[in-house]
């Protein structure tokens, strides 16, 4: 395979700070990593003097230009493996531009084709400004239980992972720590490990590019017990609804999701049908199904025509750079009977109430008028007994009340 | 005791117990679902800015509609009452708040909901309330205080009303659940029936012209000014009711008391009770809506702060009945407990914003629900004591209308309040001084005794 030509005003930056001369091929050493410190060491190949990245052109940077050839074509001539050559080249170069390196799981991985993309990825990094972050977790003594973290990424960014494990005993023995992600050992350069009295700690750099850096990142510190914590690495999760949302058939409904602090790519909604997701495709059915996104961080399902058939769940699917993320809304659908029984109900028995009242206004009023007629009766019986009794037997007429 | 009569026409003296528990009865009824409905429109208005779409503004004024036009339509009821009569006026109002919560249903749009909820819901409030206090001041004068009390109680159960509204609004949605409570106002109609009228045709207007009739020669000095005016009304009618039955014939009631009396607004006492109603409105409805918001700046989860609404509740209600039974003990006139609750209200407003933390906002909540538990029981009492049973209803009207305007004028001033001061402790500071210049105007009832009286004794002169 032919030799890669670098590009214009690619020349290795940071020389390093020893050079190792063994077996006729030049090993270059940061300083940052020795070889041998917690079982993580790297072979690497370097270009030495080189310097900045970024020279175009400038009479250093054409040397460097030259001399980083002449040290891929001595590589070259030694070595059965042009492309392993070249990636390592530019691993290395990648690595000599910031301060930060990406750990490969292996070297053995062929990928000449990997330049371009290395390149693309280089020419990023000098164009964009990556955030940086560090998320640190202190451990207390070797007998506590498992720390998580969570972390939330939204865009490619360099990070750095750390864990401090404070313990107070005088115990001498070593303390081994080991990375891992998703429960494989992770073995890199991109790890420090300071041991001072009583608290050791250890850092392992990361660049989220997309989405195969994302998962569990787990530091374990090693003596007689072991000891671990964990670091959750992940998209921003979306709170979808957790109660249904009612609605009657017929009748139309609005479904929102919203991502509040991260801005998506896009949205898919997605229905269940049975146990899998099928697409909801709004443009194939415009008038079932319209998917309103004014706003980035919102989108609105808008179903209309309701039959019980909508009674489902549906997700929406955030998509972001580094991964996606759902959300759940479930629908409810019911017809207007369902309501419609316990007012059925209760205006029956408001019915029954007003029937009795009547009933018991009636009764009391005839009863009423009934007794009014009896002493009516009684005094018009008693004036006439009065009158043919005569005068003197009326007394004060009295008027019952 | 109640006697019973023979025409329906006899003036009684108020039963002071008997059906008048049915009145109470159904009065508690009133305040429980009108109260229950005004406060859980907090729930709707979270559903129905979801659903129906529409800024939280616009769907604020149909809370702010429904609650002021239940005190604004005061006049309205009046009029209605005076024609139709209190018992069809109140199975109207029923009637009313079911169909609007039935017709809100089939709502589209924030508009067409500010029409069915806020409008007829509001009007339907007005009736149903005014009548039911107007029947209880006719049932009861001796236990009045204690029977709108117990009454008012009602509004203490509410709290059960919230989280059954969401359950139902869980179950059904929003529309399931308009339904339903269509249904239960619905309720209100049999309840309506059991205001049997009373008295209605009796007790007229005392104006200054009946004086000259003569009945004033009747012995008993009177104890108040008002319960002379009772007296002679009664007695008035006495006489005509005589005269009726000797005569044999149905003579036309000499002073037909005008349906909506405008002469009220010039009464010194109407005014008085007016304006200490219209302050007190206004610093009401201001520590209550703030309350939870000012829990949750200091850092007060909502749990306890919905904890702290419902002691406020409960507290209140067992407040009013205490101060309504000893309101009716009479050892002192009714308007000195209001004057002294009133002040205690503003007091306790003030030093609100000292209250910093859970156990000190605890202590501002019950203390205020004590007080204002005692101020509300008595301010039907009250207004009896000032103006007379015959003239309750308008001025009953009169007092909601501006009532009314109080209780949208409130919340807002409140919120202006907290957006330019960005702290709560100003809307406290506004409730309280208004709750100490509410009873200014009761120190000056005894001077306008003294002027009423005064002006009496003149026409009488002028009349013998």
């Amino acid at each position: 395979e032919p030799a890669p030509v670098p590009r214009a005003g690619w020349a290795p930056t940071r020389p390093p700070a020893l050079t190792v001369e063994s077996g006729g091929r030049r090993r270059c050493v940061t300083p940052a990593q020795q070889p041998g410190t917690g079982g993580v060491s790297l072979q690497r190949y370097c270009s030495c003097p080189a310097r900045t990245m970024r020279g175009s052109g400038s009479g250093a940077g054409s040397l460097r230009l030259l001399l980083s050839l002449a040290a891929l074509w001595l590589s070259d001539a030694n070595e059965p493996g042009t492309a392993m050559t070249t990636r390592d080249i530019n691993q290395q170069t990648r690595k000599s531009i910031s301060d930060y390196t990406v750990k490969e799981h292996d070297l053995s991985t062929p990928g000449s084709h990997l330049t371009t993309q290395d390149f693309n990825q280089q020419t990023e990094e000098n164009i964009s400004n990556l955030t940086s972050a560090v998320y640190s977790i202190s451990i207390n003594g070797f007998s506590s239980a498992p720390v998580e973290e969570n972390v939330i990424l939204y865009s490619p960014a360099n990070i750095a992972l750390s864990c401090n494990l404070t313990s107070p005993s005088t115990d001498s023995a070593t303390v081994n720590v080991t990375w891992k992600k998703d429960n494989e050992t992770l073995r890199s350069s991109s790890v420090t490990f300071n041991e001072t009295k009583h608290v050791w700690s250890t850092q392992y750099m990361l660049k989220i590019r997309d989405r195969n850096q994302m998962g569990n990142y787990t530091c374990v510190f090693k003596r007689d017990q072991e000891v671990k914590a964990t670091f959750h690495l992940q998209v921003p999760q979306i709170e979808g609804k957790e109660h249904h949302v009612v609605s009657y058939v017929g009748d139309s409904v609005v479904l929102v999701c919203k991502s509040i602090k991260y801005i998506p790519i896009s949205w898919i909604w997605y229905m269940s049908n049975g146990s899998d997701q099928v697409a909801v495709n709004d443009s194939l059915m415009p008038d079932k199904y319209t998917v309103d996104e004014k706003y980035a961080n919102i989108t609105k399902l808008k179903i209309l025509k309701i039959s019980e058939e909508d009674d489902r769940s549906y997700w929406c699917q955030a998509v972001f750079k580094l991964g996606e993320s759902k959300g759940k809304v479930s629908l409810k659908v019911l017809t207007y009977m369902t309501p419609l029984k316990p007012f059925l109900a209760i205006a029956a028995e408001v019915i029954i109430l007003v029937a009795i009242i009547f009933l018991y206004e009636m009764y009391s009023k005839k009863k009423q008028m009934h007794a009014e007629d009896e002493k009516e009766f009684e005094q018009i019986e008693q004036l006439k007994s009065e009158d043919s009794n005569g005068v003197e037997n009326s007394t004060t007429r009295h008027r019952k009340v | 005791e109640p006697t019973a009569t023979k025409e329906e026409q006899q003036p009684i003296p108020p039963p002071d117990g008997g059906w008048g528990w049915m009145i109470v009865l159904h009065f508690f009824l009133v305040n429980m679902l009108v109260m229950g409905m005004l406060k859980t429109f907090g729930i709707f208005f979270v559903v129905l800015q979801e659903e129906v779409g529409g800024s939280s503004e616009q769907i604020s004024w149909i809370g702010s509609i429904m609650s002021s036009l239940r005190f604004s339509a005061g006049p309205l009821v009046t009029i209605a009452c005076g024609k139709l009569g209190d018992q069809l006026t109140s199975i109207i109002g029923a009637g009313l708040v079911s169909s609007g919560c039935l017709i809100s249903t089939q709502a589209t749009s924030i508009s067409f909901l500010c029409v069915s909820m806020g409008l007829l819901l509001g009007l339907g409030f007005a009736c149903l309330y005014q009548a039911a206090a107007v029947m209880t001041a006719r049932y009861f004068k001796k236990r009045l205080a204690l029977s709108n009390a117990i009454a008012r109680s009602g509004m203490g159960l509410t709290f059960i009303l919230a989280p059954f509204t969401q359950l139902l609004i869980d179950f059904y949605g929003w529309q399931g659940t308009l339904l339903i409570f269509g249904g239960i106002m619905l309720n209100l109609v049999p309840s309506s029936m059991l205001l049997r009228p009373i008295n209605t045709k009796n007790l007229q207007d005392f104006s200054g012209r009946n004086v000259h009739s003569g009945s004033l020669t009747q012995s008993k000095p009177p104890a108040t000014l008002t319960s002379h005016l009772d007296e002679i009304s009664t007695t008035e009618t006495q006489v005509n009711n005589r005269l009726e039955n000797a005569a044999g014939l149905e003579s036309p009631v000499p002073c037909r008391q005008p349906l909506l009396d405008f002469s009220l607004l010039k009464d010194p006492f109407f005014c008085i009770f007016a304006w200490s109603f219209l302050f007190s409105q206004l610093a009401y409805f201001i520590p209550t809506f703030h309350l939870a918001a000012r829990a949750k700046t200091l850092g007060i989860d909502s749990m306890d702060a919905s904890y702290l609404i419902s002691v406020a509740g409960i507290i209140e209600a067992v407040s009013q009945l205490l101060s309504g039974w000893i309101a009716d003990q009479n050892w002192i006139k009714k308007y000195h407990y209001h004057k002294t609750y009133l002040i205690l209200c503003g007091i306790t407003n003030l030093l609100g914003p000292l209250a910093t933390s859970f156990p000190l906002l605890m202590v501002y909540t019950v203390s205020f629900a004590i007080f204002c538990g005692g101020y509300l029981a008595l301010l039907l009492p009250v207004l009896v004591d000032l103006v007379g049973v015959p003239r309750l209803h308008s001025s009953l009207g009169f007092a909601s209308f501006f009532a009314g305007i109080a209780a949208i004028a409130g919340p807002p001033i409140a919120g202006w309040l907290y957006d330019y001061t960005q702290t709560y402790a100003y809307s406290f500071f506004f409730a309280g001084t208004c709750y100490l210049i509410a009873p200014i105007s009761f120190f000056f009832e005894p001077s306008v005794h003294k002027w009423k009286l005064r002006k009496e004794e003149e026409l009488n002169k002028v009349s013998t």
